[in-house]
């Protein structure tokens, strides 16, 4: 089971964070969604497993 | 890249063509440019979300969960634990090139829904199309789940419960007033006296609220006492204050960290890296402590907004942003030069972009009645400084040219005028009002001073702090005048009063028996029996709504609550009551009155028409009045072109309009709001005008049901003010703008040709002073040709930045309903000197 952890978007903390680089049509940012580290990322989208 | 020649040459080329948002675009910064063009447009165009605005579920989510968690505690502590965890969990973003962050909504696209003030609203919401993220289907369940929560418990369900049943029937008609009366919906002043000085942070009050508490808790367990019985309730009231301040400071560490992550593992560039940790250091430092520079200053009074925001649904942005940040402007430009004037004008533009950025999903009702824009963002500059001397600085000069390089519809910017206002000072308000911005609009200064001490008792030194509360309402920031919670339910649609006047309180559009029986105004044999039936249908409205907003404010503490509000204003860090409780507040109320001159202009038509002149009978008026004057056009057009009409200098009219105002001075100290003070009216219609066109009946000045109203405010009607704009500020000079209200909107427009270059500024300058010594309170200017404006009409893409002033807020040209643009282009160009 893949966990946010192991995903290059989660940075540690306290409380870890979800950290996405989004472009939408009008502007580009990073936003930030606390998670925690063991949670399940079997059925998210941008998971990308840290090399 | 265009050459400086070629660029010089297209920049004068556009300043000769009028198209002054090219010249902005051109001499603004990289950084400005990108992020005025980042912003998703909040503001309803007409009444509708432009494409790719999407109602945010987060904030509704989050916060529900918890409220429904913590279902024993009181509400305000219940509201302060819901918030926190908002705080805590919402996602954050940053947007490239900022320096300053905070946003209500997860995203940049989406708007805040107040989900706990109103069911009507709720419902409203899972109807609107478009605003629902894909997949559709999934978000209206959200939606219908979180309106089935909060079905029946929501703020306005609560006041709606107690409200007498026939008060409420009326006022839900939607025929004679709007807004809800309970402070999720309302414009609350802040209490910057208190923590925006300089002298504390939230820190700073954490430990004043600790100190509130241990004394309180020491009395607890005490000798018992009636007096420490409220001590109970009031130490709940400051940990809920305490829990939100505390968030509030984690709410800025987790922007800091994001901008730490992003400059120590996502950036490149070493320019934006440095940016990104000084954002870092900003949000470690503020609001937690005291700013210490522009930058923080800005952020910390930012984060103030955007909380107070994500607490309630403010439909203004009372302000003074050249008062409190100026001493750090001045300081960090010209003392210490630890930026460039450049890079403090890049972070006064972004502020007012940021600003621009915020919204929040509104009602229908509230979208018509302001086009373009999300809430009236109303920045006070200028002025004077408590020992009265001038207080103008160089950031007031900034603000105005920051303003001209961004151009953003909201905040809008309101310049109190004082006599020792400097030239330079003058020239910048001209500056932005000839680029066709609509802003600032002027304030007589000593005039609104006395104003406040006159109808609420302000002592002299706190009246000359005074910022707008919304639009154009004066109160002081301070902890005795701060008003936390003015409902825009005390607004009242005025025309209805000669309305009802003519028609023995019934009212035809909604058809059901809506003021007091006056009397069958066909029988009405002179002018007094019908100015009598105005007084008791003007006494009968003011009341009605005043009783509605009375109990909504009295109630708010129990069916509302605002920690964090609270925790910002001095009076509850120290008492430990909720703000909007009235103990400790002097009380600042007014009534908007919306569709006013129509009365003035109605009643002097039947003055003139049937009772002096006896052309018509009063049957035949009531008659024709009936007949919304179909059958009857030749009459219509003698009461159009033939009856006195307000704005020239007429005494006949003039007089009558005085006579009105004077009733409701009287009745407005007759009125008395929970903390005992008055309510005086202040004439204004944002676009109200277009929202009521098709609920006021047929009028006396040849108006029928569904031609738009006047513009509003003390404004002539449009096309009606025929000889000139100083025949204008004669009628309205003759009016006490101290004692005959609260302050009265005027809408002017002025040729830009005739404004151009220094001869421009002197004829304005003259104006102004006719203006100043006439003692009227309030002007606003639209300078933009009607050639522009079809143009825009036209080809709206190529305007899209066009301003226009529409009363007490600007909007571009091409986010508001047609019927608004023809309105705004039917007024009178007036040619000055």
């Amino acid at each position: 089971m893949a966990t946010c952890k192991e995903c290059k978007n989660f940075f540690p903390g306290v409380r870890g964070d979800c950290v996405r680089r989004v472009v939408d049509p009008r502007q580009a940012y990073h936003k930030a969604k606390p998670v925690e580290a063991d949670r399940d990322a079997g059925d998210c989208p941008d998971f990308q497993r840290k090399s | 890249m265009a050459n400086p020649a070629q660029l010089e040459k297209e920049m004068t080329e556009h300043e000769q063509k009028q198209e002054w948002w090219w010249v902005a675009e051109k001499k603004r910064s990289k950084r400005l440019d990108y992020l005025r063009k980042a912003v998703w447009k909040k503001g309803a165009l007409g009444g509708n979300y432009a494409p790719g605005i999407k109602l945010d579920l987060e904030m509704p989510t989050l916060f529900t969960n918890m409220w429904r968690f913590w279902k024993f505690d009181p509400v305000m502590l219940r509201r302060a634990k819901a918030l926190a965890h908002v705080l805590d969990n919402i996602s954050i973003f940053i947007t490239d090139q900022a320096q300053l962050v905070g946003y209500m909504g997860s995203l940049p696209h989406t708007i805040l829904w107040r989900m706990d003030g109103a069911s009507m609203v709720n419902e409203e919401v899972y109807n609107e199309p478009g605003i629902h993220e894909e997949p559709e289907e999934e978000s209206l369940k959200k939606v219908a789940e979180l309106n089935e929560y909060w079905a029946g418990q929501t703020a306005i369900d609560k006041v709606a419960r107690i409200l007498d049943p026939e008060d409420a029937v009326k006022f839900m008609s939607g025929a004679i007033g709007w807004g809800a009366p309970s402070s999720a919906y309302g414009y609350s002043n802040k209490n910057y006296e208190y923590f925006m000085t300089g002298e504390r942070g939230f820190e700073g009050i954490l430990q004043e609220i600790d100190r509130a508490i241990e004394m309180a808790e020491e009395k607890t367990i005490g000798v018992p006492g009636p007096e420490i019985l409220s001590l109970y309730d009031r130490i709940q009231n400051w940990e809920a204050m305490k829990i939100v301040m505390e968030a509030a400071i984690r709410f800025a560490n987790r922007y800091a960290r994001l901008a730490r992550i992003i400059a120590e593992n996502l950036e490149s560039d070493p320019k934006r890296k440095e940016e990104l940790l000084r954002l870092a250091e900003t949000c470690e430092r503020v609001p937690a402590k005291p700013p210490r520079n522009l930058q923080e200053s800005l952020q910390y009074d930012f984060f103030v907004q955007i909380i107070a925001r994500l607490e309630a649904s403010e439909g203004a942005w009372p302000s003074r942003p050249d008062y409190y940040h100026g001493p750090y402007f001045d300081r960090d430009v010209n003392v210490e030069k630890n930026i460039t004037r450049e890079e403090a004008l890049d972070l006064i533009g972004e502020f007012m972009i940021r600003t621009y950025e915020v919204g929040g999903f509104g009602p229908r009702w509230a979208r018509e009645g302001l086009q373009g824009i999300t809430g009236t963002w109303v920045w006070t500059i200028g002025g004077v400084k408590p020992d009265g001397s001038d207080a103008c600085n160089d950031m007031t000069i900034a603000l105005m040219q920051a303003a001209r390089l961004v151009r953003v519809a909201n905040p809008t910017l309101s310049f109190r005028w004082h006599p020792q206002v400097k030239e330079e000072v003058m020239r910048e308000c001209f500056e932005c009002i000839r680029q066709g911005l609509g802003y600032p609009n002027i304030r007589h200064d000593p005039i609104m001073v006395a104003n406040a001490m006159h109808w609420h008792g302000h002592p002299i030194e706190e009246a000359r702090l005074w910022v707008n509360q919304a639009c154009m309402s004066p109160c002081p920031p301070t902890k005795h005048g701060q008003q936390p919670m003015r409902m825009a339910s005390a607004t009242a649609n005025c025309a209805k009063i000669i309305e009802y006047a003519l028609h023995n309180g019934h009212g035809h559009v909604v058809n059901m028996q809506m003021g007091p029986k006056t009397g069958d105004a066909r029988a009405f044999t002179d002018f007094e029996q019908l100015f009598d039936a105005w007084v008791k249908q003007m006494e009968w409205l003011f009341s009605l709504l005043v009783r509605t907003v009375n109990l909504g404010r009295y109630k708010d503490p129990e069916f509302y609550g605002r920690p964090f509000l609270s925790a910002v204003s001095e009076r509850s860090v120290e008492s430990g009551l909720d703000i909007c409780s009235p103990e400790g507040e002097r009380g600042n109320c007014w009534i908007t009155a919306f569709t006013w001159v129509e009365n003035a202009d109605g009643l002097a038509a039947v003055k003139k028409l049937v009772f002096d002149d006896k052309k018509y009978t009063m049957d035949q008026l009531v008659t024709a009045l009936e007949a919304n004057w179909e059958g009857h056009e030749e009459m219509r057009l003698d009461f159009v072109r033939n009856a006195p009409k307000w704005g020239n200098d007429d005494d006949y009219v003039d007089d009558v309009m005085l006579r009105c105002l004077r009733e409701c001075a009287r009745f407005s100290r007759e009125l008395r709001c929970p903390s005992g003070n008055s309510w005086p009216i202040l004439p204004e219609n944002v676009s109200g005008n277009i929202h009521y066109a098709n609920i006021v009946g047929a009028l006396p000045n040849g108006r029928r049901l569904g031609d738009a109203l006047y513009d509003g405010g003390i404004s002539p009607g449009p096309g009606l003010d025929k000889k000139g704009p100083t025949a204008v500020l004669k009628s309205c000079g003759k009016i006490d703008h101290v004692t005959d209200g609260r302050a009265f909107l005027l809408n002017q427009r002025l040729s830009p040709t005739q404004l151009a270059g220094e001869a421009g500024y002197q004829l304005w300058k003259a104006y102004m002073r006719t203006w100043a010594d006439l003692g009227i309170d309030h002007v606003q200017f639209n300078v933009v040709s009607d050639e522009t404006l079809r143009s825009a009409q036209r080809d709206p893409e190529q305007y899209a930045e066009l301003i226009v002033r529409v009363a007490g807020y600007s909007a571009h040209f091409v986010d508001i309903s047609r019927k608004t643009q023809d309105n705004i282009i039917q007024r009178t160009v007036q040619g000055i000197g």
